[in-house]
């Protein structure tokens, strides 16, 4: 009985419940019209305020001038309503005055984080200082650390003068900066009915062609140390043998023409940043923050001096066996090699221009990637070592960690962290295998590995982001002028991997060849590498004038025992 | 030795570059690529690097 009442009750009570949810739900979604307003009719658009009108500041409560004159210590008073710039005091703040200040704000964030990043790539010039220096030797101490000071001064110099408007003089406007609309020039021919993109020709001495720009000073303050690294990268290659006019010299031209032009046609709205546009090959030649751009380009000018220097007195012998030649101070190169990935997050997040607008929240997952890649390719290394020789090599898992973040230079910006992980242990094992290549086939002498760190991997970056691209990255709708994100071959875009390589053989060609050129000729009419006196005495002295560790006495072990032998001091 | 090596580079680069004009496939693009970064890797390694051996400092 009590079942046969349940089932006669049960169509009543889903009645009920029926009615008890839908009335409201109906209501909600039917609000009545307020008391004396008329509801809008269908398909009426609400009229937009005029942006000159007042706008009622009391509504925003603020402060008054008695509560500020208390102080903010909660920091709830400070940044108000009062804060907003007004274009008419007699009228007072007006919708207009709001939206600029949104427009302001943006730019102020972006060119605020753009500085920022700058000066932190501005700060590993110490890191790439100290490495250099502590795997070389301590009789070329003072030489090492005057070519990575100077290299400051003569790259800054020489963009200043011509390579930042030969690089960026036609890029246009970017909007991340507001602006930088007086870069607007970029010399151009046509070849086979294609415009190719040369270099730019506004901003000589950041005052020709109305350059003369906030927005524009931000960016040559970027790009300037982005060359620097560049530069600071050949003396490592060519480090303990290097004469100093000839490294000033070289230094001046690579800032000048070989970087800005290379940096142009891939940054600055040049011919391999048109492949996508002009050939239909992906997004044109993607490099996001200089793989390519920077770290091959150091790396392959370096190639070109070491194989005009040669090696150092003593590295080979007649039989072509090689001699190990420590370096004088391993804990400076890995305290070098740490100032190098905290620069990093510099060099990488910040090459979006700017962290608010056009996809630039992407900051986030770019820091992530730069720190993965660095991290698998210091694992890379050192694994490789361990297994090969039996130990954790200290300067070889220094270099695999920046041969990851050389390598995740280019794709930080399009790739997952799954692809950062997997390119940055590629290049940690790149690194080791090129080091010896090039030390035991090629008989090239490369002090500090700078070569393989940045030559090798910055080649093995830009071809990655041909690969591993993951197409999800979406900077303002487009990149390089073609709509939607950046995909590599294994996430269905062939055209990117072709881009890339294109880029791979213009910086084998093109880059190494004009480097070696002018090096070569350098090389003709000042020579470009100390007399075997010089070299044997160390460089400090007759190149420099001063030692770097002068109260140092460079003495044979057996000299510094004790009598009796260091046992016997101790008393074992 | 060392001019050869340097047009060998030269021409490796512009290989990819000129064969972008010459077909539309995209499996030639990239192999004319491939064939380029090898003549510019040879040029500098095999020819050029060669060169200046033969006048190195440890041989003397």
């Amino acid at each position: 009985m009590p079942l046969r009442k349940c089932l006669r009750a049960f169509p009543a009570a889903t009645l009920v419940l029926l009615v008890l949810v839908t009335i409201p739900a109906w209501s909600q979604s039917q609000p009545p019209p307020p008391s004396g307003e008329k509801a809008p009719a269908a398909g009426a658009a609400p009229t937009a305020p005029s942006l000159s009108a007042p706008l009622p500041v009391k509504d925003a409560s603020p402060p008054s001038a008695g509560d500020l004159a208390k102080g903010d210590p909660g920091g709830t008073l400070t940044g108000t309503v009062n804060d907003v710039a007004v274009s008419d005091a007699k009228k007072g703040l007006t919708l207009g005055d709001a939206v600029n200040q949104i427009g302001q704000n943006k730019v102020a964030i972006n060119f605020v984080w753009t500085l920022v990043a700058g000066f932190l790539v501005m700060f590993m010039q110490a890191g790439f200082a100290i490495v250099e220096t502590g795997l070389c030797r301590a009789k070329n101490a003072n030489h090492t650390m005057m070519m990575n000071f100077m290299v400051y001064g003569f790259g800054l110099f020489a963009y200043w003068v011509c390579g930042f408007a030969l690089q960026m003089g036609g890029v246009g406007a970017l909007a991340n900066l507001g602006g930088t609309a007086p870069l607007s020039n970029e010399y151009t021919i046509n070849l086979f009915g294609k415009p190719f993109g040369l270099f730019g020709t506004h901003g000589f001495f950041l005052t020709q062609g109305g350059t003369y720009d906030v927005a524009v000073m931000v960016l040559f303050l970027f790009q300037m140390v982005f060359m620097d690294t560049a530069t600071t990268i050949v003396t490592g290659a060519v480090a303990e043998r290097w004469k100093y006019v000839a490294f000033a010299i070289s230094t001046f031209f690579l800032g000048a023409i070989t970087y800005p032009l290379f940096a142009n046609w891939a940054w600055g709205g040049g011919w391999l940043s048109t492949l996508g546009t002009n050939y239909g090959l992906g997004h044109g030649y993607c490099d996001f923050a200089g793989s390519g751009v920077v770290h091959a380009v150091g790396g392959l000018t370096g190639l070109a001096v070491a194989l005009i220097v040669g090696a150092r007195l003593g590295k080979y012998n007649r039989d072509g066996s090689s001699n190990a030649m420590p370096g004088h101070d391993i804990v400076i190169v890995l305290t070098g090699c740490f100032i190098l990935s905290f620069g990093w997050f510099g060099f990488n997040p910040g090459s979006t221009l700017g962290a608010s607008g056009n996809g630039a929240l992407r900051i986030g997952s770019i820091a992530v990637n730069t720190m993965l890649a660095g991290c698998t390719g210091s694992f890379g290394a050192i694994l490789y070592m361990w297994i090969r020789y039996g130990k954790p090599d200290a300067s070889m898992s220094g270099n695999g960690l920046l041969a990851g973040l050389v390598a995740i230079t280019a794709p930080s910006g399009f790739v997952n962290s799954v692809g950062a992980a997997i390119i940055g242990a590629v290049a940690g094992i790149l690194v080791c295998l090129s080091v010896e290549f090039l030390d035991r086939v090629g008989k090239i002498d490369d002090p500090v590995g700078a070569i393989s760190v940045h030559g090798a991997n910055g080649l093995w970056g830009v071809i990655s982001v041909g690969l591993f691209a993951d197409g999800k990255s979406n900077y303002g709708g487009s990149w390089n002028g073609v709509n939607g994100s950046v995909t590599g071959l294994f996430y269905g875009d062939p055209g990117q991997l072709i881009a890339q390589l294109i880029g791979v053989a213009t910086l084998l060609g093109f880059v190494f060849g004009i480097s070696f050129v002018f090096n070569w000729l350098v090389d003709v009419f000042v020579g470009q590498r100390v007399s075997a006196e010089t070299e044997l005495a160390g460089l400090d002295i007759p190149e420099m004038g001063a030692l770097g560790y002068p109260e140092f006495v460079l003495k044979n072990h057996r000299d510094m025992a004790p009598p009796g032998g260091f046992g016997a001091a101790v008393g074992a | 030795m060392k001019i050869v090596g340097l047009l060998l580079v030269i021409v490796g680069w512009l290989m990819p570059v000129l064969g972008l004009n010459l077909t539309s496939s995209n499996t030639a693009r990239l192999i004319l690529s491939l064939i380029g970064i090898a003549t510019c890797l040879v040029g500098i390694l095999g020819v050029l690097n060669k060169a200046f051996m033969k006048s190195a400092v440890w041989k003397q």
